[in-house]
């Protein structure tokens, strides 16, 4: 436990020391709340300001969870993981270690973005509100911070992770109705939406911002809080839970990938070419 | 003195390619083991194998009376390992890294700022405790990582050519230190090389090449066994020296500006010189150094 506490915490540090990387975390959200507050004033959303914000706040922590897990290329690359290799630590600790810290970074990002909309607008009736919020942040953080470890430990190269990265999260991001509902989508798209994990991720995260626990299904599903397919009703709970079973393999695929990986043979070229400076 | 390493037939095979083949050898504890071969003989997978992060094919390894391939946690808590290529984590500092080292072997809490202080202490580096890693040049780098492989106290260091790259006087000052330790600390160092006067302090080398270990001794006995000392002598006159030798029997070779004479029966020579030492004008005897013993039995040169 030791172990992966310290892998955290070295995680931890070594984001808040990217200076460039920690001043643009925390205005990027800044960018979609600007793009996106023409959409705030539509008529027809109830509640406009609480809808977008849930959808940029869970886009963002997909996206950075997805983004830091992939840190772990830069250790493999940078030669630390032959040292971890040696010695008597589990690399089941170490991918604990990374998908924590991705998961922390990713909320911590969600917290801001929710802190910049209440100066806008957003506002809680339930004091639990927040709290929910915040635990499905770290979850969503920890589920996709489980895919993204995973598909860093498949590509090994950070140039390769950066183009996987974008492919995955572009049509994610924009088939999940976080920013563009659903029902405006082609019906073949639709179809590809509700494969999506972040369509689930969207749905039940919004309820919680929108606090629209108590509502009927017939009204989730006209509000796009829940899913007819055919004549079964994904609720709010359900989506949870497809989330949680997508974390479940991403997680496993992970630390499966992760401790199958031969660190011995990375190609590790970046740091042959220093040498000639050396 | 027992074996800290025991190698008995150790094979390893790459599908039908035979990497490591039947190969045995012990080390003593406490020595300096040096381990020689031209790239592809065999020495990485051998040296990976005892690490614990390759898996052999057969054959029995053991360190401190552990088996590598079934004790991989045990053999790892004990040994420390220098790679070739650096394994520090740039974006700490060096107390970072190597109080992260010290959570990796479960050091106990209290202890761990003493083994810090006192690994960098050995090293010289107490005053870039501080310092980000990715500031340091090549040679301290190096240091660091020679620090941070002590700081759980492994009885067997491994060195996997620890100073390639490093200038002659880094490399000089990297071996003080790890001298100094293998006489402080009892620790047994096993090394790789390319630089032969390196492998000149151990207290045995094997030599490898084509997977099997061709010589195995101590360097002065590897350097007896397989070179003969050589006499450099220059002289005013060449053409009388050159009789004399041949006629004497002695095996030699006529350089550009001298004679380099096989010193296999050294009264004899000694002889010749002394009834023409008024023409002779330099005498250099030359040893044999484990650079020439590598040339004899693999035919190549180390730094192939």
């Amino acid at each position: 436990m030791r172990i992966v506490g310290a892998l955290w915490f070295r995680n931890l540090k070594i984001f808040a020391r990217n200076r460039v990387q920690l001043v643009f975390t925390i205005i990027m959200p800044f960018f979609f709340l600007y793009v996106f507050s023409a959409v705030f004033k539509t008529p027809g959303i109830d509640d406009p300001v609480n809808f977008m914000l849930a959808g940029i706040t869970i886009t963002t922590v997909f996206q950075t969870a997805l983004t830091i897990a992939s840190s772990t290329i830069d250790d493999i690359v940078s030669g630390f993981m032959k040292e971890v290799l040696v010695s008597p630590v589990k690399r089941i600790q170490i991918a604990a270690g990374q998908l924590l810290s991705a998961a922390t970074i990713s909320t911590l990002q969600g917290i801001i973005i929710l802190i910049i909309g209440y100066f806008i607008g957003l506002q809680f009736s339930n004091l639990i509100t927040p709290f929910l919020a915040i635990i499905s942040m770290v979850a969503v953080g920890l589920v996709f911070s489980g895919l993204g470890l995973f598909l860093a430990a498949l590509v090994k190269n950070s140039q390769t992770f950066q183009i996987v990265g974008a492919a995955i999260t572009m049509p994610l991001t924009f088939l999940s109705g976080a920013y563009l509902p659903l029902s405006l989508l082609p019906s073949i798209l639709k179809g590809f939406a509700y494969f999506n994990p972040m369509t689930y991720t969207t749905a039940f995260f919004r309820t919680i911002i929108l606090e629209k626990t108590s509502l009927t299904a017939e009204q989730l599903v006209k509000n796009e809080l829940a899913f007819k397919i055919g004549n079964f009703i994904i609720t709010p709970p359900i989506s949870m839970l497809i989330v949680l079973i997508f974390g479940v393999i991403f997680m496993m695929l992970a630390t499966i990938v992760f401790t199958k990986v031969d660190f011995s043979k990375i190609n590790r070229s970046n740091s042959k070419e220093n040498d000639i400076f050396q | 003195m027992n074996n800290i390493i025991e190698v008995k037939d150790f094979v390893k095979k790459y599908g039908n390619f035979t990497a490591v083949d039947h190969v045995s050898f012990e080390v003593e504890e406490g020595s300096v083991f040096s381990f020689l071969g031209p790239n592809g003989a065999g020495k990485s997978t051998t040296i990976n194998t005892l690490c614990t992060i390759f898996d052999k094919t057969s054959g029995t390894l053991l360190i401190d009376g552990k088996d590598v391939t079934h004790k991989k946690d045990e053999v790892r808590s004990v040994i420390g390992v220098v790679f070739q290529d650096p394994t520090l984590d740039n974006k700490m500092t060096v107390y970072e890294n190597m109080k992260m080292h010290c959570y990796f072997y479960n050091v106990p809490k209290g202890e761990i700022e003493q083994r810090i202080d006192f690994a960098l202490g050995i090293v010289d580096l107490k005053e870039w405790k501080k310092s980000m890693v990715s500031s340091l040049s090549g040679g301290m780098k190096r240091r660091v990582e020679i620090a941070r492989s002590l700081l759980h106290y492994p009885k067997v260091l491994f060195l996997d050519e620890p100073t390639t790259g490093l200038d002659p006087q880094t490399r000089a000052h990297i071996w003080d230190y790890i001298v100094k330790l293998q006489k402080e600390k009892n620790i047994t160092i096993f090394l790789t090389t390319h630089y032969m006067d390196e492998a000149e302090i151990s207290n045995k080398g094997a030599i490898m090449d084509a997977g099997k270990i061709v010589a195995l001794d101590t360097p002065h006995g590897l350097t007896k066994q397989y070179t003969r000392d050589k006499a450099h002598i220059r002289t005013t006159d060449m053409l009388g020296l050159e009789t004399k030798l041949m006629e004497r029997g002695f095996h030699y070779k006529k350089r550009e500006e001298y004679y380099s004479v096989v010193v296999d029966d050294l009264p004899a020579l000694m002889d010749l010189i002394s009834e023409r030492k008024e023409t002779i004008t330099e005498l250099e005897i030359k040893k044999g150094t484990l650079n020439d013993v590598f040339l004899e039995i693999t035919g190549k040169d180390i730094r192939e």
